[in-house]
Formats: C-alpha cells, structure tokens, sequence
C-alpha cells in the first residue's frame, strides 16, 4: 500500500476509535452499560442492527460470490422481511414489558432456570467461536493479499474495538456502528462507481447488465427444481430462502443476544419496531447492491485481463513447488489466451485515439473464436486449482473471497485502496463490538450475577462488565487464531456453525412463546435431543451420505423442539395421570 | 402480554408512526419483498 493509503487507513480506524470512546459516556451500572439507558432512537436501531448483521465477510465475499455463482445469494435474505414482522408481534413486546437485559432471562420467567442457562450456554458457544471466525475471515484475506503478519492483523482486526467498546459499550458500540456504516456505504459505493468508469467508454451499465446476465450472473431468482424435482442440497433458492430464511433470520433477531441486545437499547417499543421493520425493507435491497458489484467486476474482466487464480498467495505457494516449471508454461499460455480474447471483444478507436471501442456485433467467426478462448481460459484455471489440491502442495483452490480486493488493489486510485481496507476492518469492528457487548452481557447477567450469591453494587458490576467485554475480546483474537486453517468459504462457515444452534434455540423461544401448555422439562430435554440431531444430521451432510442444505437445519431444528416437546409433555401428562 | 410470555393481544399500545396501526406497516414490509421478488424475477428472464 501508498502512504496515502496508509494515512486513509489510519486516520480512519484512529477516528472512530477516539469517537467511540468520546460518545460512549454513560451512567456506571448494567443499564448504561449493556442498554445506553434505553435512550437510542430508531434510526441509530437500524443502523446497529445493520451494522451488527454485517461483517466483513459480507463485503468481501459477497461480491466474490456473485461473480462465481451470480446473484442468487440474494435469495438468502428473502425470509429476513417476514421474520421482522413476526418478531415485532411476538418477541420485542415481551422482551420490553419484561425489561429483560438479555434474551434468555425470560426463558427462566417462562419454563425454568436449566432452560434459561442451557440456552444462554449455547449462545454463548456459538457466538464466541463464529466471532472468532469473523475475526479470522478478513484477517486471512488481507494478511494474504498485503502481505501482513496473520497475528497481528487478527489483533488488529479483532482487538483494537475491544477499546472502545471494554469503556462505553453499547453506547458506544451503537455510535461507531452509525459512523462505521456511513462509511462503509459511502466506500462501496465509489467502488462501484469506480468498476463502471473503468470500463471501455461505449459499455454503460446497461450493457454491463446483459453482459452479466449471458453469463448467468444475475440468475436472482431461482427455483431450485431441477430434472429430479427440488434439490434439498441446493443452498440458495426462492423456497429454502423464504422458508430456512425466515427461520434463520427470527432466531438471529429473536433470540440472539448481538442483535436482541441492539434494539432493547430503543427508547421505546415503537422505537424497537420500527427499527427491526426498517431493516425488513432495506437489507434485501442493500445485499443486491453489493452483488450487484460482484456483476460490476465480472464485466469489467470481460474487457481487462483476469488473473489465473486471484489469490496471489497461492500462485506463489505454486512458484515454489514441483509445479513451478508448469506454471511458468501455463502463464505464458494464459496471457496470450487472455490477450486474444480481449483483442476479439475490443478494438482500438477509429481515427487513432487513445481510447477503445466495443465491438457492437461481434462476427460469427469472432464469437466462436471467443467462446473458444474462454473454454480454453476455464481450462487453465481448473488446472491451477488441481494443483492446488495436490496434497504436496497444500494450497486453497478457492479463490472467491479474493477477488473483490484484488480487484481494489489492482486498478483502484491511491487513497481509495486505503478507504476499501478500512471499510473492512470497520464491518468487521461493527459487527464484532456488538458482539463482545452481547457476550458479556449473557456471561454476568445469566451467569454470574444469576448463580453468585455476593450482591455487588452498581460500579462493581459496571467493572466486572467490562472485564468480561475483555475477556470475550482477547477469547475471539484466540479463536481466530486457531482458525487460520480453516481456510476455504468463510462465509459459509459462519452461517453453517450458527444453522447448528440456531434452530433448536428458536425452537425453544417458539415454545416459550405458543406452547403455553409445554413445561420447562420437556422443553429441556427435546432440545437436548434435537440438538445432538442437528449435529448428527451436519456430520452425515458433510460426509455426502445426505443432501440437505445447511439453512433446512434451521427448519429442522426450530419444528423438532416444538414436535418433541409436545411430545414428551403428552407422554409426561400421561404418566402423572397414571 | 402476559408475563408467561403469550403473544401480546393489543400491540398498538405504544405510538405508531405515519400509520394508524402497526398491521399496515407490516403489509407495507411484506407487500415491497413480493414487489422485489417480482422485479427481480422480471430482471433474471429479461438478462438471461
């Protein structure tokens, strides 16, 4: 990087850690601490949420994704605008009648304290391991593409938040989120901009559009019905995004305390509401505009040429294994595959300017010659990932997670490289304060506080709160560490690690909430069941023996504990009656 | 609502705002997804 890109970078990441800590001034008691006093109105509400929702990872690979797979991951999001309507009916009333901090305090009012703690637990879990990923995702990227120590940008990545957010925390998570979004919005957007005034002049964003869309990158909606009927195995579609969306999306926002955490900092129940309703009609519209980039890049290497593999890091792992002579070969062979298809789509313009004209039709002979070149490029692609693969060599075929920054890097202006890296980190801190704030939100309230028979006054536990939002901190720096191997679709690993709890905890709510008659024990135990279910269920997808996408875990999960806690109450109302 | 936790009968306690009920902003929430979804399926036929 430049030193403009530097100064950018720093002075960026410096600037919302001085105003975290500036805004974060709050009374010195849990209420202050966890819920800003309830003081934060609707729009601060989305944002939070938003900012909470949206990691790094979203930036990076969303983009990365739309240009391999195309825009169906929207589909994703499709359930997300149905769960907030459910959520503003059922979950945020209670959770603000009962003044509750944190989501699992009413599970105890509700059945009992093992299900309350069991839940938490999870939570707990869960949310401390995929933060650690979180950590390590971005991490891995940039240490990989810039070059820097893996230690240190997880440090970086996931432990200068811990400032601000140890001191004021989530007022001070809430204010940074509102400044980190402004931001982070404000950047991507001059990166898309940047993509369209890089093309040849004659190509507009229309054309980009069907440019895309021939190459089956927009493909936003799809059905999932192939030959053999509905594949269960495909992850993204209308059905299993609306039905494993929903799903997915109420129990993030129900019972997750990152994002419960969030909006019973609202003044008021209307204030709750209408900030969860607000998020249902932006995030799909926002998530298309990110993959809408992804599209953006595509077309853009339509016309400049794409690198082999755009994980720089693994052609050198190649440089320097038994494949170096072959790569050097498959280079060359690329180039000149590259620069023949660009020459066959662009021509100079006439009357020897400097500028390029597309062809507007291309001639017959021209466009088989083109689709040659590009079988031949796929070709050598696939070769390099085979590779890649070979256990000798060790590397990471998958390049998806790359290509949106190496595009950043290669063809952005200085200055703006510097604004792109700090929109990462600042995605990442977003999601990750609210994170810490969360868990040490359930760690004193559900555990410490619940099962300590030492009353503490209001400072000793304003201080032992922010001990816990260190700890927290210094566990997901650790995690992320441990992760650095985990390697391929972090996107995925993050969603995958939360289908395995998600649905047996909103399953447990879901009975809390329609299930008057069920009772704490049945709730208890089917969950116990389900949960073991879930997990064996992951393990048999993971092997191929079945093929179930990871958001039908959800389904699984959330009906199981509402099936088998009916059930088991049955069975036990029976035996009593006996 | 009950402190058991059962769905809240009245909901339109609190103050609702640009609407009368709170029912309305959540068929302005699902009728813009229907709306995206439509165009977005007009997007994916009319590239394709």
């Amino acid at each position: 990087m430049s030193s403009p890109d530097w100064i950018v970078l720093v002075v960026t990441l410096l600037g919302i850690i001085v105003y975290g800590l500036y805004k974060g001034r709050t009374s010195r008691d849990l209420d202050g601490y966890f819920l800003s006093n309830r003081t934060v109105p609707w729009y601060m509400v989305l944002l939070s949420i938003m900012g909470t929702q949206a990691s790094a990872v979203t930036f990076l690979s969303a983009p990365g994704q739309a240009y391999t797979d195309g825009m169906r991951f929207v589909q994703y999001y499709f359930g997300l605008p149905l769960a907030m309507v459910v959520l503003c009916i059922t979950f945020v009333p209670v959770f603000h009648r009962l003044k509750v901090y944190t989501a699992y305090e009413f599970l105890e009012q509700r059945f009992d304290l093992r299900t309350r703690s069991l839940t938490s637990f999870l939570f707990l879990l869960q949310r401390g391991l995929s933060t650690g990923i979180s950590i390590s995702a971005p991490s891995i990227i940039l240490s990989s593409i810039l070059g820097w120590d893996i230690i240190w940008t997880n440090i970086f990545m996931g432990g200068l938040l811990i400032i601000y957010t140890v001191t004021g925390g989530a007022k001070a998570v809430a204010y940074t989120q509102q400044l980190q979004l402004i931001i982070i919005f404000g950047g991507m957007c001059i990166a898309g901009y940047m993509v369209i005034h890089r093309l040849p002049p004659t190509v507009g964003f229309s054309e980009v559009l069907h440019i895309g869309g021939k190459a089956g990158k927009l493909n936003i909606i799809t059905t999932g019905v192939g030959q053999k009927g509905f594949d269960w195995n495909d992850k993204y579609n209308l059905l299993s995004g609306v039905i494993g969306g929903f799903f997915l999306a109420l129990s993030y926002f129900g019972t997750d305390q990152s994002q419960v955490g969030r909006y019973l900092t609202a003044r008021s129940l209307s204030e709750s509401r209408l900030g969860l309703l607000m998020n249902g009609l932006v995030k799909v519209p926002m998530q298309f505009l990110i993959l809408l980039i992804g599209v953006l890049v595509f077309a853009f290497y339509q016309f400049n040429k794409e690198p082999v593999f755009f994980n720089q890091s693994q052609i050198d792992l190649l440089s320097k294994s038994k494949y170096k002579d072959s790569l050097v070969l498959l280079n060359k062979a690329y180039d000149a595959a590259e620069s023949q298809r660009i020459r066959n789509l662009v021509t100079p313009e006439p009357g020897g300017g400097a500028g390029q004209q597309v062809i507007p039709a291309t001639p017959r002979q021209t466009q088989g010659q083109v689709l040659a070149l590009e079988k031949e490029k796929a070709g050598y692609k696939a070769t390099v990932r085979r590779w890649l693969n070979d256990k000798e060599v060790g590397g990471d075929d998958n390049d998806t997670n790359y290509i949106f920054l190496r595009f950043v890097m290669d063809y952005l202006p200085k200055g703006l490289i510097g604004l792109l890296i700090a929109v990462i980190f600042l995605a990442a801190w977003g999601s990750i304060a609210a994170t810490l704030n969360s868990l040490s939100s359930c760690t004193i309230v559900d555990f410490h506080k619940r099962f300590s028979k030492k009353e503490l006054s209001d400072e000793q536990e304003y201080r032992l709160s922010q001990l816990y939002t260190l700890f927290w901190g210094i566990f997901c720096v650790a995690v992320a560490q441990l992760a650095y191997n985990l390697g391929n679709s972090l996107i995925e690993a993050v969603n995958v690690l939360g289908s395995l709890f998600y649905g047996v905890i909103l399953g447990i709510f879901l009975v809390a909430f329609y299930r008057k008659k069920v009772g704490g024990t049945a709730v208890f135990i089917s969950a116990v069941i389900v949960e073991i279910a879930v997990v064996v269920l992951t393990i048999l997808s993971r092997k191929g023996i079945i093929h179930l996408s990871f958001l039908w875990f959800n389904v699984v999960g959330a009906i199981g504990v509402v099936l088998l806690s009916e059930g088991i109450q049955w069975l036990r109302s029976k035996f009593t009656e006996n | 609502m009950q402190m058991d936790g059962s769905p809240e009968r009245n909901d339109d306690l609190d103050q609702v705002p640009l609407f009368k009920k709170w029912s309305y902003w959540y068929v302005l929430v699902i009728g813009f997804l229907l709306i995206l979804i439509a165009f977005f399926y007009f997007l994916t036929k009319h590239f394709s």
